[in-house]
């Protein structure tokens, strides 16, 4: 496959250029199936943005590491000697190979065993074998691994960028950070873990199609929403009264800017918090929790942070998701290929059985066995197939341009059903790649 | 795995057993859903842990841990129109082996089994590996399952739904 070199020949791509495949009200479908535009997407976006790496609490001890990838670039992030989580290209400054080649573990040294260069947590290059083979400071002269140019943690979850021509994390994430405090802040002493393992899935789909939608819930996972029928009070269920769904509720979709996107649920759920906050108090471990939660926020702010049960719902333009009990990761692959990695979260000064239920929870609607992330899976596979068919080759993004309006605080608003999410990460997805 | 463990074909219960699991086996595979729901005993788990063959369910994520009434609604939901990975229906076929018995009393029999499980949807082929452990008790009704547990061999590694019973 050639590497477009310039836009002008990237316009190439079935003679269309970035400006025309992605209009206001509809999107070219070549940006989900070209791999010329998912090369350059590599570049543009994955290689020039904040990209999200993982959570400190995955890497607790000096020595433990866990790999990574910033688009299809193989990273190491490794908590180092001096406490501070690095972020290192997996790749040895000899010939290339990988120094790190199982998933996670603890250790002093990376060694890199095709001629034996031995790395230190910090990425130092400590040994060479059989130096006589080099002049005298060559092992002092090569350094180390390579970083990424950026590495910023926001609150324990820590980003990495390629390019040095990003804004400060904390500014590029806007409210998203806020958001994020959602999850964070469920927990009575502001700290969460990540450390309960992972589901990995991969569907032949395109990365962009994980997206942030309030309109597909109600068919591509009727399969649940038939059975919150039956069972009012089931966890689930009870964080989806009032059918959140609907357009006359008081959900909305929100843009946050920069591609960040958010189903809003804090209206909502603030309407009923009192019931929830009784349904947390019902069960095991939940009175312990509620008065935590209290003690440690004062009731009103307790309440805020409960409301969203951790979950606020948000996209981070282009790899991250918090939602449901879980920090997710996107994984591009290839134009129909993605990996999506769910973490489950657990939360810190909490009755066991809380973090166990969560769990429970997450098992129930996310992972390969489960009975929403498969659907998911299926209908974004489908798409991919649909797309096949170019005659008419444009995606209808158009839903509740009639009805949007900009918030006070600058975001966009849509009802829960609108598509002012898939527009807000159009919108980025274009910024970014039309910087030659 | 007990070093003691016995080939199933040696006893009777033994013979028992295999019978048991070749009979789920053949529902889980022609989606008999409504009858692999009648093997489970009320008080059971059905556990398909996640990362590892060895895990706390309560600190590690797994991907399934259902008691009876998750496995119910699992049935339930499988059994509609609206289970979108399963339209159209996975077809399947798995060949057990390796069955040995671990423990046998009056009333329980544990044991270990593995197979190999082809599966068949939307012109593609998955084939799937994995370690069963099944206890099962003697009931009123015959032998139904208290425990079942199973390794997924690739349960590591970034899969595709799997979304039929396992
Ligand atoms: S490639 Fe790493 S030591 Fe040669
Ligand atoms: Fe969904």
């Amino acid at each position: 496959m050639n590497k477009p070199t310039s836009p002008a020949q990237l316009a190439v791509s079935r003679g269309l250029s970035i400006d025309d495949l992605v209009e206001q009200r509809r999107v070219h479908s070549a940006i989900y199936t070209d791999p010329e535009i998912f090369e350059l997407e590599i570049e543009r976006i994955f290689n020039r943005t904040w990209m999200y790496i993982g959570h400190e609490s995955e890497v607790p001890r000096t020595g433990d590491f866990r790999l990574r990838k910033i688009g299809r670039q193989p990273v190491i992030m490794v908590r180092g000697k001096d406490g501070a989580v690095n972020v290192m290209m997996n790749r040895c400054l000899h010939r290339g190979a990988v120094v790190a080649e199982v998933e996670s573990g603890n250790t002093k040294f990376f060694r890199c065993w095709y001629h034996g260069w031995t790395y230190d947590t910090s990425g130092k290059l400590v040994q060479v074998t059989a130096d006589a083979g080099y002049e005298p400071g060559f092992c002092e002269k090569k350094g180390g691994l390579a970083r990424p140019a950026r590495v910023e943690d926001y609150r324990g979850f820590v980003f990495a960028s390629l390019s040095d021509d990003v804004l400060p994390l904390r500014e590029h994430l806007g409210q998203a950070a806020d958001l994020m405090n959602y999850l964070i802040d469920f927990s009575p002493t502001g700290k969460i873990t990540v450390n309960a393992g992972v589901n990995k899935t991969v569907y032949r789909g395109n990365w962009k199609l994980v997206g942030m939608d309030g309109y597909h819930v109600n068919y591509v996972h009727a399969s649940v929403v038939e059975g919150w029928a039956d069972d009012e009070n089931s966890g689930i269920a009870a964080m989806h009264k009032n059918d959140p769904f609907s357009d006359e509720a008081l959900t909305r979709t929100r843009d946050l800017g920069r591609g960040h996107v958010l189903l809003d649920f804090r209206e909502h759920r603030m309407a009923s918090i009192d019931k929830y906050v009784d349904f947390l108090r019902s069960i095991p471990g939940g009175p312990t929790y509620i008065d935590a939660m209290f003690a440690a926020y004062g009731e009103e702010q307790a309440k805020r942070n409960l409301s969203l049960a951790g979950d606020p719902h948000l996209g981070v333009f282009p790899n991250l998701q918090v939602l449901g009990n879980q920090i997710r990761i996107m994984n591009p692959v290839g134009p129909d290929e993605t990996e999506v990695l769910m973490f489950p979260v657990l939360l810190d000064g909490v009755p066991d059985e809380i973090n166990a239920l969560r769990m429970r929870q997450h098992e129930s609607f996310y992972g390969p066995s489960s009975s929403g992330s498969p659907d998911d899976a299926e209908i974004f596979e489908r798409a991919q197939m649909g797309m096949n068919a170019t005659v008419n080759p444009w995606i209808d993004m158009s839903r509740g341009l009639n009805r949007e309006i900009v918030d006070v605080d600058g975001t966009r608003v849509g009802r829960i059903s609108d598509e002012t999410t898939q527009r807000g990460q159009m919108r980025e997805w274009k910024r970014l790649m039309s910087m030659a | 795995m007990n070093k003691h463990a016995t080939i199933a074909r040696q006893s009777e219960v033994g013979q028992e057993y295999e019978a048991f699991l070749f009979h789920e086996a053949r529902l889980m595979d022609n989606h008999r859903l409504e009858e692999w729901l009648a093997l489970w005993d009320r008080d059971c788990l059905y556990w398909v842990p996640c990362n590892a063959e060895e895990v706390d369910p309560n600190r590690q994520l797994s991907i399934i841990y259902d008691g009876y009434d998750q496995i119910r609604e699992r049935v339930r939901r499988l059994s509609g129109k609206f289970a979108h990975a399963q339209q159209p229906k996975s077809r399947l076929i798995r060949v057990l082996s390796n069955i040995e018995i671990e423990s046998a009393d009056d009333g329980t029999i544990t044991g270990h089994s593995t197979f190999v499980l082809g599966e068949v949807r939307l012109n593609r082929q998955v084939t799937w590996f994995g370690r069963n452990e099944h206890t099962l008790v003697r009931t009123e009704e015959g032998l139904r399952i208290r425990r079942k547990k199973v390794f997924v061999l690739n349960n590591d590694t970034p899969m595709p739904n799997m979304t039929f019973l396992i």
